[in-house]
């Protein structure tokens, strides 16, 4: 029996699921829950592909941090203001303006992506390997210096301009 | 065939339909909220190609597939909080959740 293999379909058919309720599920929180199972099969997906490391940070930064400001948010903002959409799932999905262009639109995606997939030389590479977290760590303050820097003043820049904008307009 | 055993193609056809049930998200909701994390499950699909690639393809520089992912989820996570924040000051403003309404830049 290929257990990795099992493993994938009962990853891919769980987290395809929770991705499908997130872009369907009416109440808003619903959506949020089934979005942190789907990145948790993510999760799974990059350990499965030997990426320990990241698997780790998709738990810790998604399903952890990401997750908690959604549900903050939800939670904090008057939950019949975030509803959204009241219409029921069929009509949803069949009426021209609010299902039909966006379901055409990515189906249409999802094909052309398959078909280009399946017809693409590129699966025939030589494999890599999977890298650990001392070689990550090492690459990551030698040859990518300066993204790494790069990028902890844009989640500084990030943090300053959200406590800037969700303050309320009498209280700077 | 690799040692975990999963053809390499299962993992792009797996993110490529997250990918478009994440298209279809962005474009079908009318919740800004909801638009954010449609936004989330397509960078997650676009992080799942880049571990697979460099998993499979990377045996010149195994390093880079990952350190992408790393940059796209940090590069999410602020886009994430920037977002939300923007969509309560946004609540607080107009007292509206719909994207429909939002339409002070119009042209």
């Amino acid at each position: 029996m290929n257990w990795p293999l099992v493993a994938f379909f009962f990853l891919a058919g769980v987290t395809l699921y929770s991705a499908y309720r997130v872009v369907v599920d009416e109440t808003i929180t619903h959506a949020a829950l089934y979005l942190a199972i789907a990145f948790v099969g993510v999760a799974g997906f990059y350990a499965l592909l030997g990426a320990d490391f990241l698997a780790f940070v998709q738990v810790l930064v998604y399903a952890g941090a990401v997750m908690t400001v959604l549900l903050f948010t939800i939670m904090l903002s008057d939950i019949r203001e975030v509803r959204g959409l009241k219409l029921p799932l069929f009509r949803r999905l069949t009426s021209p303006r609010w299902g039909a262009v966006p379901a055409a639109l990515a189906a249409g995606l999802a094909a052309l992506l398959l078909a280009a997939f399946a017809g693409s030389a590129l699966l025939a590479g030589p494999e890599g390997r999977p890298v650990g977290l001392g070689e990550l760590a090492r690459a990551l303050l030698t040859t990518y210096l300066v993204p790494f820097e790069v990028a902890s003043v844009l989640l500084l820049a990030a943090m300053v301009g959200a406590i800037v904008l969700s303050k309320g307009e009498g209280e700077r | 065939m690799p040692e975990a055993g999963v053809p390499v193609g299962y993992f792009f056809a797996v993110s490529t339909l997250l990918f478009s049930l994440g298209v279809f998200g962005a474009l079908r909701r009318t919740n800004p909220v909801a638009i954010l994390m449609s936004i989330e499950l397509m960078l997650n699909a676009v992080n799942i190609n880049f571990v697979a690639f460099s998993r499979h393809l990377g045996a010149a520089d195994p390093v880079r597939g990952p350190m992408f992912a790393i940059f796209v989820i940090t590069v999410a996570a602020a886009e994430v909080s920037l977002g939300l924040a923007i969509v309560l000051a946004l609540l607080r403003r107009r007292r509206s959740a719909d994207v429909n309404e939002f339409d002070a830049l119009k042209g």
